[in-house]
């Protein structure tokens, strides 16, 4: 972000912006899993453990990408 | 003790039916009431004198809408001005309901998943129409990063469609998460004050005075990313990579 107008509140803001993403992608991955698991595929449990790693990487991957746009700042 | 939980309790205040639904009136909808009317009395107010040279209000209003139109350039561009007015309506609904909820016996109703998670449903289905709209089909391309080959696809695509379903989820459960923490560790630690006595319980009261500074200042944050957040969102439908 290039000109906001006070650094520590836009650091501040989007710091705190990881730890929930970390959250919310393992349990949207994990969801989408449980759910192929019980209501579509015969594949319990492996839906769900695939769609927790597959959440896993998502949200490392996102705080990835967060931290990768401060270099621009 | 009390129950730390029991200040985020609703109780029905006036019964409402509309058309079989319950629209009672509680607590949190007069709260809501509450920051719409001060929030548009403050504004008007600031705007009616319109001066050359801003009252204090003036230029107050004059420091906010500077501050949304930067948030909104930065990541939207000059194009994004079409959506100033939900994006400012937003920021200062949020901020209010977080500022007004610190007073004693106020509600915090950013406090229920419900309020957050309708916020963040509708900005989010708000992001993904306007995607469609400019870019049409090809908006679907915000499924496959640019640069990703071909042999990565049958992985890529599935962690990004799990990044975009967290994007709502992680909005409506960061600004709640928040302020729900914040209060229940405000009211355990005054609990901590009463039961302590004279004796000892000046040490959790000193710790709720530091605390409640910093959730003016977490009330601050949360609103501003809740709303730096919806913000890129809608940057990202509209420039695509």
């Amino acid at each position: 972000m290039p000109s906001s107008p006070d650094p520590l509140f836009a650091g501040l803001g989007q710091a705190v912006r990881i730890g929930t993403n970390l959250l919310a992608t393992l349990m949207v991955g994990g969801g989408l899993g449980w759910s192929i698991d019980s209501y579509v595929l015969p594949t319990e449990p492996w839906g769900l453990v695939g769609g927790l790693i597959l959440g896993v990487i998502a949200g490392i991957r996102n705080a990835y990408r967060t931290a990768q746009r401060w270099d621009h700042s | 003790m009390e129950d730390p939980l029991h200040p985020f309790e609703l109780h029905t205040i006036v019964p409402l039916s509309l058309f079989g639904l319950d629209v009672s009136i509680n607590k949190a909808v007069i709260m809501m009431f509450v920051v719409v009317g001060l929030v548009t009395l403050l504004l008007t107010k600031a705007r009616s004198s319109g001066s050359l040279i801003p009252t204090k209000l003036q230029s107050v209003a004059e420091l906010l809408v500077e501050f949304i139109r930067g948030m909104i350039h930065e990541t939207m561009g000059p194009e994004g001005m079409r959506f100033f007015p939900l994006i400012a309506t937003l920021f200062l609904f949020i901020l209010f309901c977080n500022l007004l909820g610190l007073m004693p016996g106020a509600y915090t109703v950013t406090s229920q998943l419900v309020v957050t998670g309708a916020f963040a449903l509708g900005v989010y289905t708000l992001s993904l129409l306007v995607g469609f709209k400019v870019h049409g089909v090809k908006f679907l391309g915000i499924l496959v990063p640019s640069g990703t080959p071909a042999w990565l696809l049958p992985l890529m695509i599935p962690i990004e469609i799990i990044s975009q379903l967290a994007r709502p989820v992680s909005l409506s459960v960061r600004l709640f998460a928040n302020m729900t923490a914040g209060h229940v560790i405000l009211g355990v630690l005054f609990g901590l004050t009463i039961s302590g006595g004279l004796l000892i319980g000046w040490l959790p009261f000193s710790f709720t005075v530091a605390l409640y500074g910093l959730e003016v200042g977490i009330a601050f944050i949360q609103a501003y990313i809740f709303t730096i957040l919806t913000c890129v969102y809608m940057g990202d439908a509209f420039h695509l990579h």
